[in-house]
């Protein structure tokens, strides 16, 4: 066991540069880390977490900087040589060979063996040693396909004990874990702390990083925006630098209180460990951000209430033209407008043209009287949408996937239009648009409004949802924890995901 | 738990066993020559080529990937070993290691087309497969090509009672068998079967072990086509002729799961190229059209799949719950 070597830097990334196909994923971001503290680092999507962790893992080169472990200047060039250098990764997904028995999942790229054979019997005496450490008593001789995923994970650290990791990367350890397996893994990590192990911790749950962590790196836009002891820095700073703040463009739509009756009312929506009775309106005409960090369950939300999750209890009204009436997640797809987070994946058909795209969802109201498609009317509606959206085509037959970022957002946008929905869910309708493009959807989105249909809003990216909302509901851990109005300023908002984090932490 | 539903457990769970058992005893008692310890012993004879051509398939298949040119793979160096011993006087004992060797090499070109050029296993081999057995055609002429007396005589030694291609059909299995449970590089088989992304973040020389999966593959079809070629005293152009099905359908009967990363030598193929010889065996007891053996080899291995399919359908149904 190695001895305690707190308050000397073990680990430093200096100046680390990266692009990928000219586009900078890392500016001279710079990493400090001490033997025995937990390094938390954070980050919005696209901060240039992973890319500093995959060359701390060998994974990805950088193209300059320096990285020094305890004092000495090393190179990372193979997954192998990160591992020799006494790197481990512990990855979100893990890395398991679920056949094989735990000894071998830990042992497999280094068993103990005598001659040509693996000597089992050191094997297994030596899984049990490592995975005592980390106070588990699973049986070095059980497949790891019939453990759950905490433990899965333990053994995942327990290969890297194995091979002597001098820095231990936890990247999102928590995001599938059990409450009780999450203290557990805490229990885990402050033991390797003590053992003097660099840990640095990558996660979305700012409550986690004050529970475990000693410093806190912040990232944004492929630079090191700050770094200090978790003590000289509250939860709601490290959101705003998280997040950071960009020039506010204005807002498109001054905040509307909406009266009259909801359109959708959902009362005690949950399930198991992602989504804590959730209970919320929607009225007509009204525009809802849905405020939360990454991971919060924002998405889940979503999901579940229209079926592209399961859910455990709760009920949904809905309102629409023929009364209030109850539906099920199911029905209520067939009500609404969603474009979803990955409009790549889920949202359009990108191998299709835009007038496919548009009339699919649509298909029954073009039939003629044969009952087939009937091409003109089909040819018609895209004709419409590409004028109403001002989609930027050539034509109605142009490939989808030929066409740039936010006008493949607007096909998503013109296929539910078609079928006007009076509710539409947008999770993230914004993401990876420069900022005309932006402008341009959310003007869209303020239009649809402007014809009554409500819309529920996701966006990581707070100066989008300030531009349109009426009121914001804040999502924190799957709980909807508050309300704001629509004329709430930035550090409302901020604080509004940070201080629940902090009552959370009282509960941890 | 009813008893019904025990009943239906354990028929999944030991499907293949309960397919075994009814067969054997069934031709127990339809035939009466079935169950003769002298038949028994031709049965586990005849199986041997089969048996060793299907562990090093096995190899391959518990990489999660397929080689269907075994049966080429070993007529291609069996008739290369055949014409230098008959025409330029190779020594026998020195022509077997040379057969070998040449399965060996063989197997590395399909091992470089898969690993290196990055082809699907099942397309490469499936090349490979037509182009060996073409070769190996145009060599002998489409011929038989006879070997010397004394080779001839050899396809017949016994040792005591039992003929003497079985010990050495055990002693291969268990090597193979030791190599797959208990070397690193049998461990990394299994680890590549279970997930080649995983085995290579984790660091495994996932390319190397796929090569030797594929060399080994194609020494063991070479040495099955040894013992094919011992007791006949000849290479005929049949040799090896859809060898590559049967053998897959040894492995998968076996248990070893197509998928990768599951399955046992000894105790997979043994059993699984037993129940194929035993059915043939059986039939031709009975006096069955020589045909029926495909009907039935068939629905054996239907059968061993459909099994295989409800069971892991209901793992899968057991760990979400």
């Amino acid at each position: 066991m190695r001895k305690a070597q707190t308050a000397q830097t073990l680990l430093r990334m200096d100046g680390i540069c990266k692009a990928y196909a000219g586009v900078l994923a890392l500016n001279h971001a710079t990493l400090e880390a001490r033997g025995g503290e937990a390094v938390a680092v954070m980050g919005a999507n696209g901060a240039g977490k992973s890319t500093l962790m995959n060359i701390l893992g060998g994974v990805v080169a950088a193209d300059s900087g320096h990285i020094t472990l305890d004092g000495k200047e090393i190179a990372l060039r193979s997954p192998r040589q990160a591992a020799q250098q006494g790197f481990a990764f512990v990855h979100q997904e893990l890395t398991m060979l679920p056949t094989l028995s735990v000894a071998e999942n830990i042992f497999i790229d280094d068993p103990p063996r005598r001659g040509p054979f693996i000597r089992w019997v050191d094997m297994a005496h030596g899984a049990e040693r490592l995975l005592a450490r980390l106070g588990c008593a699973i049986s070095p001789k059980t497949p790891v396909e019939q453990l759950g995923v905490g433990d899965r994970q333990l053994i995942e650290i327990a290969r890297a004990l194995r091979r002597d990791a001098k820095v231990i990367i936890f990247d999102e350890p928590t995001s599938s874990l059990t409450k009780p397996e999450r203290l557990k893994l805490f229990d885990v990590i402050r033991g390797l702390k003590a053992e003097g192990t660099v840990v640095i911790y990558i996660t979305h749950f700012l409550d986690e990083i004050f529970a475990i962590c000693e410093r806190v790196t912040v990232m944004r836009n492929g630079e090191t925006v700050w770094s200090s002891p978790m003590s000289e820095v509250k939860p709601a700073r490290v959101v705003q630098l998280m997040l950071g703040v960009s020039e506010n463009e204005g807002r498109i739509r001054t905040p509307v209180e909406a009266v009259g009756e909801p359109l959708l009312s959902v009362k005690g929506l949950c399930r198991e460990g992602d989504l804590n009775d959730i209970r919320f309106e929607i009225r007509r005409g009204e525009i809802v951000g849905l405020w939360g960090l990454l991971g919060s369950g924002r998405t889940e939300l979503l999901h579940a209430l229209v079926g592209l999750g399961p859910i455990d209890g709760g009920t949904i009204e809905w309102n629409g033209d023929d009364g209030r009436r109850e539906l099920t997640p199911d029905q209520l797809r067939a009500c609404v407008g969603l474009v979803t987070e990955d409009r790549r994946g889920e949202g359009v058909l990108l191998p299709l043209s835009v007038s496919d795209n548009v009339a699919l969802p649509n298909l029954m109201s073009l039939l003629n009287n044969w009952r087939l498609v009937d091409r003109r009317r089909q040819n018609a509606l895209a004709d419409a949408m590409i004028e109403r959206l001002s989609i930027k085509a050539t034509d109605r037959d142009q490939v989808v996937s030929t066409l740039s970022g936010g006008n493949q957002q607007k096909v998503v946008f013109a296929r539910w239009l078609a079928a006007s929905p009076r509710l539409f869910l947008l999770d993230e309708p914004t993401r990876g648009l420069d900022v005309n493009a932006k402008t341009e959807i959310l003007k869209r989105v303020v239009e649809l409004a402007g014809h009554g249909c409500s819309v529920l809003l996701v966006s990581s990216e707070l100066e989008d949802l300030m531009r349109v909302c009426d009121r914001y509901l804040i999502i924190s851990r799957g709980r909807l924890v508050g309300a704001l109005p629509g004329s709430a300023d930035v550090d409302a908002l901020m604080r509004s995901i940070a201080t629940i984090v902090t009552e959370q932490e009282a509960v941890l | 738990m009813t008893s019904g539903k025990q009943m239906a457990d354990f028929l999944l769970r030991r499907g293949f066993a309960v397919v075994f058992a009814i067969v054997f005893i069934f031709f127990s008692v339809a035939t009466a020559h079935f169950f003769q310890v002298d038949n028994i012993l031709n049965i586990f004879s005849a199986m041997d080529p089969l048996a060793i051509t299907a562990s090093g398939m096995a190899l391959v298949v518990m990489t999660g990937r397929l080689d269907i040119s075994v049966g080429s793979m070993a007529f291609l160096s069996c008739s290369i070993g055949a014409l230098l011993i008959r025409d330029h006087g190779l020594n026998p004992v020195l022509g077997m290691l040379l057969v070998v060797g040449c399965g060996g090499l063989l197997g590395a070109i399909n091992g470089f087309i898969v690993v290196v050029l990055r082809v699907n296993s099942l397309i490469a081999t499936l090349s490979t497969m037509i182009a060996y057995r073409g070769m190996a055609l145009a060599l002998t002429d489409a011929l038989l090509v006879e070997l010397p007396a004394p080779i001839r005589f050899l396809g017949n030694a016994k040792l005591g009672p039992i003929p003497v291609n079985i010990p050495i059909m055990l002693a291969v299995l268990i090597l193979v068998h030791l190599l797959q449970t208990k070397t690193s590089f049998g461990r990394q088989i299994m680890a590549i079967g279970n997930d080649v992304t995983v085995a290579r973040k984790i660091g495994l020389p996932v390319d190397r072990t796929g090569f030797l999966s594929f060399v080994l593959s194609g020494a063991l079809a070479a040495a099955g086509g040894v013992l094919t070629t011992i007791e006949n005293g000849a290479v005929s152009p049949f040799l090896g002729d859809g060898l590559e099905f049967t053998a897959l359908a040894v492995v998968v009967v076996g248990g070893v799961s197509l998928l990768g990363g599951r399955g046992s030598i000894f105790f997979g193929i043994i059993p699984g190229a037993f129940i194929f010889e035993m059915i043939r065996n059986g039939l031709t007891n009975l006096g069955a059209d020589p045909y029926s053996y495909r009907l039935v080899g068939g629905a054996v291995i239907f059968a061993a799949m459909y099994a295989d399919a409800l069971k892991s359908g209901r793992y899968t149904l057991r760990s979400q719950s």
